[in-house]
């Protein structure tokens, strides 16, 4: 799509506050699957899109970022109102819809106000009907139209309901506003004083009282689209009925989930088993794909044979993509489990519950979500922290996002426990994981509270800290909307190894093979398999990458580790799962015994270091790694995204460089420490 | 005068009054906490700090000294 077609058709712009259900409803018209969360805050960034062609409308949307009023209060709510007034390359919208949801009427007609009173065209989308329905109560979007003075549409973007009715309207606002050149919209005025806000509250009341009213018996129709007299005598009667009552299944869930003691002991079992799960739940799949590459990669060199091109695929391509990608499960399980925990409506309690001892080393409990999505990727997580009001907590949580264990390092964990814990012990390994997890929180928020203390150099900004957060109704996940969630995350991994991944292993593969790829040696009195290996690790040494390694065998002794495993620590900078497809390739992991993985293992249990007859993968240095892992900062786009989300380049060379030096420092001393104790 | 911050667990309470001098006191009042609405305090949590109230048919959780600047009636 380029610039002259954006311009050219009509723009829609949608806002709301947050959780109103913009993004549902954005989805639904552009056909697109941005993440829709029950949690104030999902949006953070405006996107832009052209209508379905089935909606028969030629127009763009764009969703943005959830707003409470038009004054912005923190960096997400500036989007909004920069994309309303000053769009750089989309220009004023033609069209605003405001959705509003229609359970919480009262807070959310403030912004619509707002925005009438601002001239730009309006169009209310009254969303969560059935929310309000199942409280017993409706809406007369006649009457709510006319004393807005605007469209008023009742909408459901789950389920495709009343999208039709707002298409028409919008088409009726669209010619209406060729017909006269529409006004531009004016500045909204930010300080207006309190007392100017309490009377639009005052006639949102009076507007409230006259179009909320109560379901009466069993019909579910409103019979009172009549006349305006009918309607004003049942404004009076509703005026004494509790219509703003919380939903009761909510108020029972939060007895316990927000009680005082059981709220935080429900706090961290939550969090526990979110992440033991991962591991429980995904062995039994990841044995069936880790089979299924074994099997394609022997296949290829019986078909093939054993030459260069044989080995190509069998290795560089299948062994190093399949090693990636037999993690799928792992990261399809990560993003199923934390995506229905986003459903839920549970994440602000949890943000709530945590907010004073965040407080206290300088976060903020709205950091709470930024870091748990940090747990998924650091990306969407340091934009995330755009809900942050206070400047200094949201770069303090930015700078800790990369501390927190990423779907990228998943893979890498997964390989190194299942050395650790063979197979019937993997329970074992399911808790040492939860142990990465939470040792991966407490260093992180070590880090925050150290530099909170020290440096107020790095962090200058003092402003005043506020906590302020809707806790929503709790849903039943919907389980499309997860499991779309989680397609979409899974298959963004699986592209990568396709792509990235699958370049960087050609890579490592020619720079294993070549130049010596067909090594003379005596193989006259060993066994196939004893010759094979002594051929393979020929090769090994004179290779490239064995060139590349004498630079980096001295970093590597001092942890315990010898250059193979620093040559596959390279290309990790580029994408962390690498790590695995380097240790297929470079221990020439066949998959000769059936499964990848365990072929990947059983070679990493021979290694040795190369002219001893020490073994290279042992307790001690598999932990070093793990350790190394959990601190080291190994991704560039992580360093792109904190130097645009900052502003500078300061935070993210601190991160670098400092992530980079404990990771390194962590692994030394957990090495010799072990060692010392005699753990080798 | 009592505050939101001063209500017992369970208890409710009719807001009088916004203090305006706080630096939250527009966000506050933005997410509908507005004189004459009634409020629960719904929720303390461990640390007793925030709180979460009922306002407007919803739960909103601020923080103590937030709630402070709400005025009961
Ligand atoms: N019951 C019900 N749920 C809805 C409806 N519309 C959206 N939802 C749900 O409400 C939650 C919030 O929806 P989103 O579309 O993410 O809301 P948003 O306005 O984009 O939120 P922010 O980006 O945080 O401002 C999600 O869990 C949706 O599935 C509706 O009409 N009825
Ligand atoms: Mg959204």
């Amino acid at each position: 799509m380029n610039n002259v077609t954006l311009e050219d058709i009509p723009l829609i712009t949608l806002v709301g506050p947050p959780n109103s259900g913009k993004t549902t409803l954005f989805n639904y018209l552009s056909g697109k699957n941005y993440k829709t969360v029950n949690y104030p805050g999902a949006t953070v960034e405006y996107s832009v899109s052209r209508i379905q062609k089935k909606f028969n409308l030629d127009a763009n949307i764009l969703d943005s970022p959830g707003i409470v009023s038009l004054v912005p209060n923190s960096p997400d709510e500036k989007v909004s109102i920069e994309a309303l007034y000053s769009h750089p390359r989309l220009g004023i919208p033609d069209i605003v819809i405001v959705t509003a949801d229609a359970s919480q009427l009262s807070r959310h007609l403030l912004l619509v106000k707002q925005l009438i009173e601002s001239k730009f065209t309006v169009i209310v989308a009254l969303t969560m009907t059935d929310l309000l329905q199942r409280k017993g109560y409706d809406i007369s979007e006649e009457y709510l139209s006319k004393k807005l003075n605007c469209n008023v549409v009742k909408i459901n973007g789950r389920t495709g309901n009343g999208i039709d009715e707002l298409i028409r309207a919008t088409e009726i606002e669209l010619s209406k506003n060729k017909a006269n050149k529409n006004t531009e919209p004016v500045m909204f005025n930010s300080s207006i004083s309190l007392n100017e806000l309490l009377s639009v509250y005052k006639e949102i009341e009076d507007i409230e009282r006259a179009v909320v009213f109560e379901i009466n018996g069993h019909s579910c129709e409103p019979n009172l689209l009549g006349a305006n007299k009918k309607l004003n005598e049942l404004s009076k009667q509703l005026n004494n009925i509790p219509k703003n009552k919380i939903d009761q299944t909510t108020l029972k869930i939060d007895k316990i989930l927000l009680h005082k003691y059981w709220g935080l002991i429900s706090f961290f079992i939550i969090m526990a088993l979110t992440f033991t799960s991962i591991f429980w739940f995904a062995q039994p799949l990841m044995n069936l794909v880790d089979q299924f590459f074994g099997f394609l990669s022997t296949e290829t060199i019986s078909l093939i044979g054993d030459n260069w091109l044989g080995n190509f695929i069998a290795n560089g391509v299948i062994g190093g993509t399949g090693a990636v990608l037999i993690f799928v499960p792992q990261i399809a399980i990560l993003f199923l489990i934390l995506g229905i925990l986003e459903d839920t409506g549970y994440l602000a309690r949890g943000a709530m519950l945590i907010d004073q001892p965040l407080s206290k080393i300088g976060l903020n409990g709205r950091s709470f979500v930024p870091m748990l999505s940090g747990f998924a990727c650091a990306i969407p997580a340091i934009m995330a922290t755009r809900t942050i009001p206070n400047k200094r907590e949201r770069l303090l949580t930015i700078f800790i996002i990369p501390l927190l264990s990423c779907s990228a390092r998943l893979p890498v964990y997964a390989l190194l426990l299942a050395f650790l814990f063979p197979m019937d012990r993997s329970w074992i390994a399911g808790l040492v994981l939860a142990g990465i997890y939470i040792f991966s929180i407490v260093s992180s928020t070590v880090v925050a509270s150290v530099i909170n203390k020290f440096s107020s150099k790095i962090l200058k900004e003092e402003d005043n800290s506020s906590f302020i957060l809707e806790l929503p109704t709790y849903r039943i996940p919907k389980l499309k909307v997860v499991a779309t969630n989680t397609y979409h995350s899974s298959m963004t991994y699986v592209k990568k190894a396709g792509t990235v991944i699958l370049m960087l292993s050609v890579v490592i593969w020619f720079l294993t093979y070549f130049p010596n790829y067909n090594p003379k040696v005596e193989t006259n009195n060993l066994t196939k398999e004893k010759a094979e290996q002594l051929i393979s690790s020929e090769r090994l040494s004179n290779s490239y990458a064995a060139d590349l390694g004498k630079f980096i065998q001295p970093v590597m002794r001092p942890i315990g580790l010898d250059w193979r495993v620093g040559v596959s620590l390279i290309p990790t900078f580029a994408a962390r799962e690498v790590f695995v497809s380097s240790l297929a390739l470079i221990f020439r992991a066949t998959g000769d015994n059936g499964a990848l993985q365990t072929s990947i293992l059983k070679e990493m249990r021979q290694a040795q270091i190369t002219g001893t007859n020490q073994k290279l993968f042992t307790t001690a240095t598999i932990i070093g790694l793990i350790i190394y892992f959990i601190f080291a900062l190994q991704c560039i786009s992580t360093l792109a995204i904190s130097r645009k989300e900052t502003g500078s380049w300061r935070i993210p060379i601190m991160q670098l460089v400092l992530f980079t030096s404990m990771a390194y420092v962590f692994a030394f001393l957990a090495v010799n420490g072990l060692r010392m104790l005699g753990i080798s | 005068m009592k505050t939101a911050a001063e209500l017992k667990f369970g208890e409710r309470g009719v807001i009088n009054s916004i203090d305006g001098s706080h630096p939250s006191s527009r966000r506050i009042l933005e997410v509908g906490f507005t004189p004459g609405q009634e409020i629960e305090l719904l929720s303390i949590s461990a640390f007793n700090d925030p709180l979460a109230f009922s306002v407007r048919g919803t739960i909103i959780a601020i923080r103590k000294n937030e709630a402070d600047c709400i005025k009961l009636l």
